[in-house]
């Protein structure tokens, strides 16, 4: 646990959809990929088998930005196990500059300052031993 | 023209309990035992039975066999509905789809769990992967993302919530099925500070997971006449939505899959939704009922608030609403508790609903909703127009 992200250390280990792969395998480098689908020209999150846009099976996966802003956020005052009775965080849920919607922790962020709207900006955490997504101010 | 060719003729509810130390099977052991003795007929009318999936046998591949075997039922149409807390909605609807396709006459739809005494569920994929590691609070949570947009689009009123919460502690003091522990007088104040659990969701914001169960007993409306019974009700119009707007990236969250389902019933009941006499909306938290009236039309979007401070919704109000006290004054039996403000509808249509019968009885609307997908509204919906006959 730090100041900074309460959840340090604290994260569980994601259990990994064997289609997701190449999303831990660029986490673990440092890069944000999303599934790309060529059809439509939309991205995708969180990873699936297919294209929900078409159902089709020619998704490329792309390394994005990581900027986006706020859409909405939840202080989390009664945690669940395994991050039961640490201080309150922020969960929000990002809206990238891509077009789709990540659910992460805003980190570095006092509970009280976080608006939806503001512009954040990807930093990467730990869950277990991987690289997990995460936001801060921008 | 709606039909009224389907009927329902019977129900019973258990009384709901917190960590009863009761299973699956005896809870519904006991619903449907009561459900027949309500209907007045004899166990082997039951040709056909739909049952919700449940928490405390999840798990279980084979639960909807199992649980015929221990009512010692033989059926020729069995089948489990796992739509989360539409499932008792939703198996109204595939009862009468599955009597009208000639498979079965009577279907016994029966929902039960004992999610406060045994938990088996373990719901993983995209939740393991990549919700569990943020540390989001289950469903306060979701629903805190919800009411905070909510909140930044159209303005939400902790009064609107908080007399929907007491309205329907009211109805659970009358309803000697609600859990003992929810049978205690609520104030406005006491809900105001109550503490937070992920922001804006209050503690009593929340349903309290209990075990409970429920049946009713669906057939044909020629067959229930010829069995002589006396009163019943016609589901006469049903909409479903599994996964409203699942394929934008971006939707707005406050849209409910209840729009469409509820156009979708509203139609087939011949209806306009200022028809409704009574109104059992799904309830797991106080924000799903604001956002099912704007979403079924009984006020605009983002006039929900509103609509709930100029209304007064007790059994003998301009509305009455969640009757039984809800699911969040009655007790959420699990994934049973879908059927909870179903059996409350239905004991409103026979007239007996006791010291809480609405007067105009004629129709009643019941809504379900069942589980969250990420970052999203809810995921399943559903809309039962029920006729008093």
């Amino acid at each position: 646990m730090s100041e900074r992200d309460p959840l340090e250390g604290l994260r569980p280990a994601p259990v990994k959809q064997d289609f997701s792969q190449p999303f831990w395998d660029g986490a673990a480098q440092g890069k944000f990929l999303l599934q790309y689908c060529p059809e439509s020209g939309k991205y995708q999150f969180y990873p699936r088998p297919v294209s929900v846009q078409t159902g089709k099976r020619n998704l490329e996966w792309r390394e994005v930005s990581g900027r986006g802003t706020v859409y909405s956020h939840t202080v989390t005052y009664r945690s669940p196990i395994p991050v039961k009775g640490i201080k309150p965080y922020i969960v929000a849920l990002v809206e990238l500059e891509e077009g789709v919607r990540v659910m992460a922790n805003l980190i570095g962020c006092p509970v009280e300052a976080v608006k939806i709207g503001m512009a954040v900006k990807l930093a990467w955490v730990k869950a277990g031993e991987d690289n997990f997504p995460a936001f801060e101010p921008a | 023209m709606p039909q009224r060719d389907i009927a329902i003729i019977g129900a019973s509810e258990v009384k709901i309990e917190l960590r009863s130390g009761r299973t699956t099977y005896e809870l519904a052991g006991e619903a449907m035992a009561g459900a027949l003795a309500n209907a007045g007929i004899d166990k082997s009318e039951i040709d056909g039975m739909a049952v919700t999936s449940c928490f405390s046998d999840a798990g279980n591949p084979f639960y909807s066999p199992i649980l015929s075997a221990y009512l010692g039922l033989q059926l020729d149409w069995c089948q489990t509905t796992d739509l989360g807390g539409a499932g008792a909605s939703g198996s109204v609807a595939r009862a009468a789809m599955a009597i009208r396709a000639g498979l079965c006459h009577t279907v016994l739809v029966i929902s039960a769990d004992a999610q406060s005494t045994t938990n088996r569920g373990d719901i993983q994929g995209f939740r393991g992967e990549f919700q569990y590691p943020v540390g989001i609070m289950g469903p306060p949570g979701y629903f805190g993302l919800l009411s905070n947009r909510y909140d930044h689009q159209y303005g939400l009123d902790p009064k609107a919530l908080a007399k929907l919460a007491v309205t329907q502690r009211d109805h659970a003091l009358l309803n000697p099925l609600a859990c003992e522990k929810l049978r205690k007088p609520l104030t406005e104040a006491e809900y105001l500070a109550s503490p937070m659990i992920s922001h804006p969701i209050r503690m009593l914001d929340c349903v309290m997971v209990a075990d409970g169960a429920s049946a009713c007993i669906v057939t044909t409306t020629e067959r229930a006449k010829a069995l002589g019974v006396k009163r019943m009700a016609h589901p006469i119009g049903y909409g479903e939505r599994v996964n409203h707007l699942e394929a934008e990236n971006c939707p707005d969250i406050t849209k409910v899959g209840q729009e469409v389902a509820g156009a979708r019933a509203l139609a087939q009941a011949g209806m306009k939704i200022g028809d409704i006499k009574q109104f059992h909306p799904y309830d797991d938290f106080l924000i799903a009922i604001i956002l099912q009236m704007e979403g079924l039309g009984f006020c605009k979007p983002g006039e929900g608030c509103r609509y709930v401070l100029d209304h007064d919704f007790h059994w003998n109000g301009d509305l009455p609403l969640n009757t039984g006290g809800g699911q969040i004054s009655a007790g959420q039996a699990g994934l049973a508790g879908g059927a909870h403000n179903l059996t409350e509808a239905l004991r409103q249509l026979f007239g007996e609903a006791e010291g809480r019968q609405v007067k105009d009885n004629s129709n009643a609307m019941v809504t379900g909703i069942g589980w969250i997908p990420y970052g999203r509204n809810w995921g399943s919906s559903t809309v039962l127009v029920l006729e008093a006959g």
